[in-house]
């Protein structure tokens, strides 16, 4: 699975988070406050003006601080009612209805039906509520001015932020038992669209030994159901194994006599899984045997895998920390799903081959402990024992870094090097690999001119397993986080815009928070091809984003105009919140653990963080309007 | 009933419509001062378009004024907490569509202090007291003009305010509604409440106000006591007992010398529409003429 932008633990990340936005929301405040007193003064006049604004940031604040539950409740009730009334549950049967289309077109017989069933749903669900949020916060307030019953209600010792508050927790209420229904029914719709079993016809099984006690040891294959078979065991004492395929495997029970034994196979087992990976930290080895932090680029746009060339000395080489006996008595279950990338066809159906060592980062003794053979993106597990006997090759080596202030350095430097470390025959993971907590694992590919490609969550320790239904709905948290900011802007923008204009801006702010991480770059003058004025000239030129520009008035003028750009950039893109941060649903389906710090916990704050300067500026927007234009 | 305390204040009050780009569109209402005092019952008259919806909204805070000040119960209008002592009929009973009526009254109701019991207590006696028992659970998109019309009534009077603001109350209702709507807001005043209302019918206006302001376009033409308005002056109604016939003779003497012809003697009235035509034409003949309603002025 891809994860392009690993979130930080909530104690690495909350202390420069709250610091950024502390900074961002004051610098809003001051912009808000001298756009505030701008707008009054040309209004009322330079003596008056400044009173008016003071006096409506302190009712504001005071409006803010002095809301009501009781009345919040009301309004949020009021909310709920007219989503009702809007006919909401039509939402629902439209999702169902996409359901039972779907349980047509999605193909059980796919590799990893799981995964597919899972993303489905998880992706039709984000997409009906989203878009359910979005209408119903978009239209409510505008409708509202339209019909003019807001009259009546802010008639009422109403103060504004009890009206967006409001309107926020009913649409939030509505869309939150929205979700809970579609999640249960996703549930199901998933568990039981994939289940299956097998018949095992006696008939087609064949001895597979001799005899004991009259009874025979038998193998061969299921019978084909969802496209795919299973091999199968029984051994002489009549307990059945059935070998996992297509990501699955099932629970066989043997019964009748001896000549005529009977089969009764069970539903799928593992197919919804909820790993838990430990991730490393990975740099890479290059050919000339130097650590470097990016591998090679073959030439793709997109720069999340680098690659190490076959046959050399390179390697990609994930650092392990905090690796304990305890949590691993008999052995590392290394997980990797790399990118094979071929400058010659050679034998497509064969994989290229590939190797896996361990190296301890204190002694530099490394054990490469198993050869393999890798096909593109084809999930490899390789489990590497407590005692290690079965090695390819052992050897003591250092790594080698160049920087710019302490020149060439070896770690372990190269005269410590003890040879004798690696002339042994049997090693122990924890007594000599692992040291402190620390292990390293290599990656090499082994076919000259092949390569191989990887990112850091390419190749995981799998730790332990947690519960799927837990796993799924937390997945649906972080649609819920979604819906929620949608909410959110959607009120926001909607007290001071008519509906339709509201929803475009919503749909905005929910594209460009989508981009805010490009944005981000972008800002911070990190993306190839320069900023937004440099690429129009890239363009009407037809140049390429690595060329560099002819120097001359208009590039200077471009890339000056470019540094603008690039503050206002900087300000939206953490105006914006980052929607892709809140997309679990590839954790899901892949059968990744949701952890709670940082999945659940940094993306809650981090709404949160959205949330409350929204709230704020729907409260002032609303309160500087006259409802009754 | 009236006493001297000043519920209502207007400050030469004015309102420009501006478009979208900030041009001016409408003047809607030109330097109003205006008092009103507790306990009694204002009404505010004049066509369509002269500006009194436009006074109401200004007063409630709906409306930000262009320049000028209104102040309710001391307070600005724009301050949330004069709301908790105000009802407000707006012009059309702008409500939830999708409520009924008692879910109408429970919801205005909750967005005042006040226990449970007594919002209880209340809803049920406002919908007796508009006649709209049998149709309490019906939702207000099924009600007539006239229904949603008491409800908005019953709506404005949730929280027992003391200052009573209604706009057109009588529209949409048929007669025998608009004698009830009349004898209500005169109990309303019995009961001590003070009742800004604003109307182009000018019956209303006769039957139950103390004092009316006459508006045309945006500016105050008329202020005072109905009683004192509608006197007519160049006319002489002289009805009297007690006179000889010697006296009557010689009255009539008198008139007839003028070359007039007695019919009754005494200062008559006329009708307020009578009034109201005149002004209107005054105002058209003399533009820019305006009253100014400061205190103690048109008693
Ligand atoms: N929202 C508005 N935008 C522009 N002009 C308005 C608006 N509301 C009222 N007006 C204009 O202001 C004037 C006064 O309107 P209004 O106060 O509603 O009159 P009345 O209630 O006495 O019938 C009218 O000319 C009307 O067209
Ligand atoms: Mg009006």
């Amino acid at each position: 699975m891809v994860i392009e932008n690993p979130l930080p633990h909530f104690a690495e990340w909350f202390p420069a988070a709250a610091a950024s936005w502390l900074l961002v929301v004051g610098v809003l405040i001051v912009a808000a406050l001298v756009l505030g007193c701008l707008v009054s003064v040309l209004r009322y006049g330079p003596r008056l003006g400044f009173t008016v604004a003071l006096g409506t940031a302190v009712s504001g604040v005071v409006d803010l601080v002095c809301m009501s539950p009781r009345r919040v409740a009301a309004l949020s009730w009021l909310a709920v009612k007219e989503a009702i009334r809007r006919r909401v549950i039509l939402v629902f049967v439209l999702f169902v209805v996409i359901l039972l289309f779907a349980g047509w077109f999605l193909d059980v017989g796919s590799s990893e039906p799981a995964k597919l069933y899972l993303s489905f749903v998880l992706t039709a669900t984000t997409y009906l509520v989203l878009l359910l949020a979005l209408f119903l916060s978009a239209f409510s307030l505008p409708t509202d001015v339209k019909s003019r019953t807001i009259q009546t209600v802010v008639t009422k010792p109403v103060r504004p932020s009890e009206i967006v508050l409001g309107r926020m927790l009913g649409f939030t209420i509505v869309g939150t038992a929205l979700l809970l229904l579609m999640s249960v029914v996703s549930y199901f719709f998933v568990t039981r669209g994939v289940s299956h079993t097998h018949e095992v016809l006696a008939e087609n099984l064949r001895p597979a030994g001799p005899a004991v006690d009259g009874r025979q040891p038998l193998s061969g294959t299921t019978e084909s159901s969802q496209g795919h078979r299973h091999r199968l065991f029984v051994d002489a004492a009549g307990k059945g194994v059935i070998e996992s395929e297509f990501g699955h495997w099932h629970e066989i029970q043997v019964g009748g006599t001896s000549d005529k034994p009977s089969f009764e196979v069970g539903g799928p087992e593992g197919m919804f899984q909820a790993r838990v990976p430990i991730y490393g930290k990975l740099r890479f080895r290059s050919r000339e045997g130097v650590d470097i932090d990016r591998g090679i680029n073959v030439g793709d746009e997109w720069f999340y895998r680098s690659f190490i060339q076959g046959g050399s000395v390179a390697a990609a080489i994930w650092t392990f920390s905090n690796i304990r006996e305890s949590q691993f008595p008999d052995g590392l279950p290394v997980e990797m799903n790399i990118e094979v990338f071929r400058t010659y066809k050679g034998n497509i159906e064969k994989g290229v081959l590939g190797s896996l060592s361990l190296r301890n980062p204190r002694t530099g003794l490394i054990v490469e402990v198993k050869v393999f053979e890798s096909k593109d993106f084809t999930p490899l597990f390789i489990f590497v024992p407590r005692k290690i006997t079965e090695f390819s090759g052992a050897d003591v080596i250092s790594s080698k870094r160049e920087t710019p202030d302490k020149g060439v350095e070896f770690s372990p430097p190269q005269n410590l090097l003890d040879r004798r470390l690696a002339e042994r025959k049997e090693f122990d993971l924890f007594n000599d690999l692992v040291a402190d907590g620390e292990v390293e694992v290599w990656l090499r590919c082994l076919e000259p001119s092949q390569y191989f490609g990887a990112g850091q969550p390419d190749l995981w320790l799998h730790a332990a397993d947690a519960s799927f239904e837990v796993n799924f709905f937390k997945g649906y948290f972080g649609i819920w986080l979604q819906m929620v900011l949608v909410i959110a802007f959607g009120v926001t923008f909607s007290t001071f815009l008519s509906g339709p204009v509201a929803m475009l801006a919503t749909v905005g702010a929910m594209i460009g928070g989508f981009f805010s991480d490009f944005l981000t770059r972008l800002s911070q003058h990190a993306v190839l091809g320069g900023g937004p004025f440099e690429a129009i000239i890239r363009l009407v030129r037809q140049e390429n984003l690595m060329t560099e520009l002819e120097p001359g008035l208009r590039t200077t003028a471009a890339q000056m105009a470019d540094r603008v750009a690039e503050a206002g950039l900087w300000v939206i893109a953490h105006i914006l919140p980052p929607f892709t941060e809140f997309n679990y649903a590839d954790w899901v389906a892949y059968g990744f653990d949701i952890t709670w710090d940082p999945w659940i916990v940094v993306p809650a704050l981090r709404a949160l963080a959205f949330l409350v300067p929204v709230f704020v500026a729907g409260c002032f927007f609303l309160k500087t309007r006259e409802v009754a234009q | 009933m009236q006493s001297s305390e000043v519920v209502i204040e207007t400050r030469s009050l004015s309102k420009v419509y501006r478009d979208f780009w900030g041009r001016q569109k409408v003047r809607a209402l030109k330097a109003l001062d205006l008092e009103i005092r507790r306990g009694e019952i204002f009404g505010l008259l004049g066509p369509n378009g002269s500006g009194k919806t436009t006074t109401v909204k200004l007063v409630l805070g709906l409306l930000f004024p262009t320049s000028g000040q209104a102040l309710v119960f001391g307070r600005d209008a724009t301050d949330v907490k004069k709301n908790e002592r105000i009802g407000y009929l707006p012009e059309e009973s702008y409500l939830y569509r999708f409520l009924n009526a008692e879910e109408t009254l429970e919801f205005y109701g909750r967005l005042f202090d006040m226990p449970a019991p007594l919002r209880r207590q209340r809803i049920a006696d406002l919908i007796e007291m508009v006649g709209l028992g049998w149709a309490k659970r019906r939702q207000l998109r099924e009600y007539s003009k006239g229904m949603t019309r008491r409800i908005g009534l019953a709506q404005a009077l949730i929280n027992d305010p003391e200052l009573i603001v209604l706009d057109e109350p009588t529209t949409g209702l048929d007669p025998i509604g608009c004698r009830e709507m009349k004898d209500l807001i005169l109990r309303l005043r019995d009961e001590g409440k003070t009742i800004l209302m604003c109307s182009h019918l000018l019956a209303d206006v006769q039957d139950v106000c103390d004092r009316i302001g006459i508006l045309y376009q945006g500016e105050l033409q008329e202020l005072g006591r109905v009683d004192s308005l509608l006197k007519v002056r160049d006319t002489t109604e002289i009805r009297a007992t007690g006179l000889s016939e010697a006296c009557q003779a010689e009255i009539r003497q008198v008139i007839e010398r003028h070359g007039g012809q007695v019919l009754s003697i005494g200062n008559p009235t006329t009708t307020l529409e009578e009034l109201f035509l005149h002004i209107i034409r005054e105002s058209e003949a003399h533009p820019g003429r305006r009253v100014r309603g400061g205190a103690g002025n048109g008693h």
